[in-house]
């Protein structure tokens, strides 16, 4: 490829596209938005960038099998609830609480993908029925009491300020997505995920355990999803069982917005890391922006069902415009 | 086959079985349970849940879902009350207003997943949140109570132990099952949600099939929504919070093929009645009611793995569908 060709093929991907609205609606707010560009709106905005970013890279994981897990917040919740269980009521140091939690999650995880490869039902059915009895399982465990007595570490790390303005859960998230840019494009396993989404059956007919990785898929959306439970409760300095809505549908649009603006496949086989973190970017400043100008909280939220609506259908015109184009030549 | 053969092939019979087992095991260990109030607690809650059920039931027959059914509710019932309490609307220009409204909202729904061409998971979910911002935007999160007394009189009139309200579920259920099963437009819809590319080759819209799925599906949603206003007596918009997992619960229960193509009008009533006995019985034991979202989940997954079981043996359904 030429290093002209590479510049076109730049320009024209999702990615490109979301950096320069980013960087239009950075100015526009910094110019028109009394505050936007404070220390303390930048601190809340990468917080926000943190832990929305890795909600929308969990759903991403499971978005590659062509599926997906409406139980993301139920099982984000009830992890951090099982950390907050085994450092409180256990008395565990930190990291194997941290780790206790994460295996939670990708064991609940597990249990919808092995639902959905067993009875091959669609993962939305099943994710909405495990989603129900995760839920109503851990407040009938806990007796809907949050924990609030966390370590001093773990707060401590909660309202860190890096360079007076970074919240260091954006450096998690980060390191997430590090971690899953690798996956995806360097190992067997990745390619192997995105192989068997792509195609289950050509997957199959070339010798993939394509059952086994998508187990693997959901295991670590789940995973992902315990990281993001943890993160969420730090922001709020508890760990309470109401903290994602009502059976944890309030990180459903977060999870669904930052992978899909990012060019992520519903129907499965291709992901974008970057494009999912740029989307999350994309979507929290402008929910910041839109705050800032004082539009009304409640606002933002049909704002942001606007920004995924127009997103799905400029992706939509963009893909017919591109094969209108190579059919003309 | 003979009659009692196709009978037992049925697939509301088990169900049937199931809730009439159910409702006697309940009234012998808690003879409360057949006191009027208990049966009009229960018969309110399955007018309202069978609305809703309906709502994405007809969606569920083409093969597409309604995330956005309850924050259409929503946002019916906030603007039904709203008309009311600020421009002082009548009952009948006020319930005219919610059902086009309603309509509007599942027409919008309908037509961008026919011309985006893109699932209507992700279509709805947008409009979700959009429908449910505007109704937070409006009411900034408070409740309307100006409403008229006509609706709040119609919420809790009984004749006998039968609420007024089966009055409007009563005729949505024939209307449903007459529409799906008699009608031309109702039957192109299930040959669409059984086979897309073949309906359309026979000569059936998908255009007119899908948006037409989704506008009747709003106009449900906003039957449901000024329902729950009369019962509840207020409008507020939490409305419709609760009505995703009962919305599809009811209809897989009652036998429904989230695939579309098949659509059972009497096994999902039955799936309310299932929902409805199970809400009042775990009052009635008094266990927290947080079992009845675990129960709700193992029921949901029971149905499916049933329906799942009945195709293998029937030698349909897909043969290798993993996502």
């Amino acid at each position: 490829m030429t290093l002209p060709m590479r510049l076109r093929a730049v320009s024209r991907s999702n990615s490109f596209g979301l950096l320069i609205a980013i960087a239009l609606f950075v100015l526009g707010f910094h110019v028109f938005a009394h505050g936007f560009t404070s220390k303390v709106n930048i601190y809340s905005i990468t917080r926000s960038i943190g832990i929305d970013g890795v909600i929308g890279m969990a759903m991403m994981t499971v978005l590659v099998t062509g599926g997906l897990n409406l139980a993301l917040g139920a099982i984000g919740v009830c992890s951090a609830m099982g950390v907050g269980w085994a450092l409180q009521t256990l008395g565990l140091p930190v990291a194997p609480s941290m780790l206790f939690g994460v295996v939670l999650g990708a064991a609940l995880g597990a249990i919808n993908g092995l639902i959905v490869v067993t009875t091959r039902l669609h993962s939305f059915v099943v994710t909405l029925a495990t989603m129900s009895i995760f839920f109503g399982t851990m407040v009938l465990l806990s007796g809907s009491n949050g924990f609030n007595a966390l370590p001093r570490e773990l707060t401590g790390f909660g309202r860190m300020r890096l360079f007076g303005m970074v919240s260091p859960l954006l450096l998690v998230m980060f390191a997430v997505a590090a971690v899953l840019f690798y996956i995806y494009r360097y190992t067997a396993f990745g390619r192997e995920m995105l192989a068997a989404g792509a195609n289950p059956f050509a997957a199959k007919l070339s010798g993939l355990p394509v059952e086994r990785l998508f187990i693997w898929c959901h295991a670590l959306c789940g995973g992902i999803g315990a990281i993001a439970g943890v993160m969420a409760s730090l922001r709020n300095g508890a760990i309470v069982p109401s903290m994602a809505g009502p059976l944890g549908a309030d990180w459903l649009l977060p999870a669904f917005l930052a992978p899909v603006l990012g060019g992520t496949l519903l129907t499965g086989g291709a992901v974008s890391v970057l494009g999912a973190v740029l989307g999350t970017v994309f979507v929290e400043v402008i929910t910041s922006g839109l705050y800032m100008l004082q539009i009304g909280e409640f606002w933002i939220q049909t704002a942001l069902g606007l920004v995924l609506l127009g997103a799905i259908l400029l992706e939509r015109g963009r893909a017919a415009l591109a094969l209108a184009r190579s059919t003309r030549r | 086959m003979t009659r009692w053969g196709r009978l037992l092939r049925a697939d509301w019979i088990g169900l049937a079985v199931l809730i009439v087992a159910g409702a006697a095991a309940l009234s012998l260990a808690r003879p409360e349970f057949l006191t009027p109030y208990n049966i009009d607690v229960i018969l309110v809650g399955f007018c309202l849940t069978v609305v809703v059920a309906l709502g994405q039931g007809i969606i569920i027959a083409i093969g597409h879902m309604n995330l956005a059914l309850g924050a259409t509710g929503c946002l019916v019932a906030v603007a039904f009350g709203g008309s009311m309490q600020f421009w002082g609307l009548p009952t009948w220009a006020a319930v005219l207003f919610g059902l086009l409204l309603g309509t509007a909202c599942g027409f919008v729904n309908g037509w961008l997943t026919y011309r985006s061409g893109l699932t209507s998971f992700i279509v709805t979910l947008a409009t979700l949140s959009i429908f449910k911002g505007a109704s937070l935007g409006i009411t900034e999160a408070q409740s309307f109570n100006g409403i008229s007394d006509a609706v709040k009189a119609f919420g809790s009139d009984r004749w006998g132990p039968l609420p007024e309200m089966l009055l409007v579920a009563v005729p949505v259920v024939l209307a449903t099952a007459l529409f799906l099963g008699r009608t031309i437009p109702g039957r192109q819809m299930l040959a669409y949600g059984g086979n897309p590319n073949a309906a359309e080759l026979s000569g059936i819209s998908r255009a007119r099939v899908v948006i037409l799925a989704h506008t009747l599906s709003g106009l449900l949603a906003a039957v449901a929504g000024m329902m729950t206003v009369a019962r509840l007596q207020i409008a507020t918009p939490t409305i419709g919070d609760e009505w995703l997992i009962a919305s599809f619960a009811a209809p897989v229960i009652g036998g429904a093929v989230l695939s579309g193509g098949h659509f059972p009008v009497a096994g999902t009533c039955l799936g309310v009645l299932v929902i409805a006995l199970i809400n009042q019985a775990l009052v009635l034991l008094a266990v927290d009611p947080f079992y009845v979202q675990v129960l709700l989940g193992l029921l949901i997954l029971a149905a499916v793995g049933a329906n799942r079981l009945r195709e293998a043996r029937l030698g349909t359904g897909p043969t290798l569908r993993l996502s």
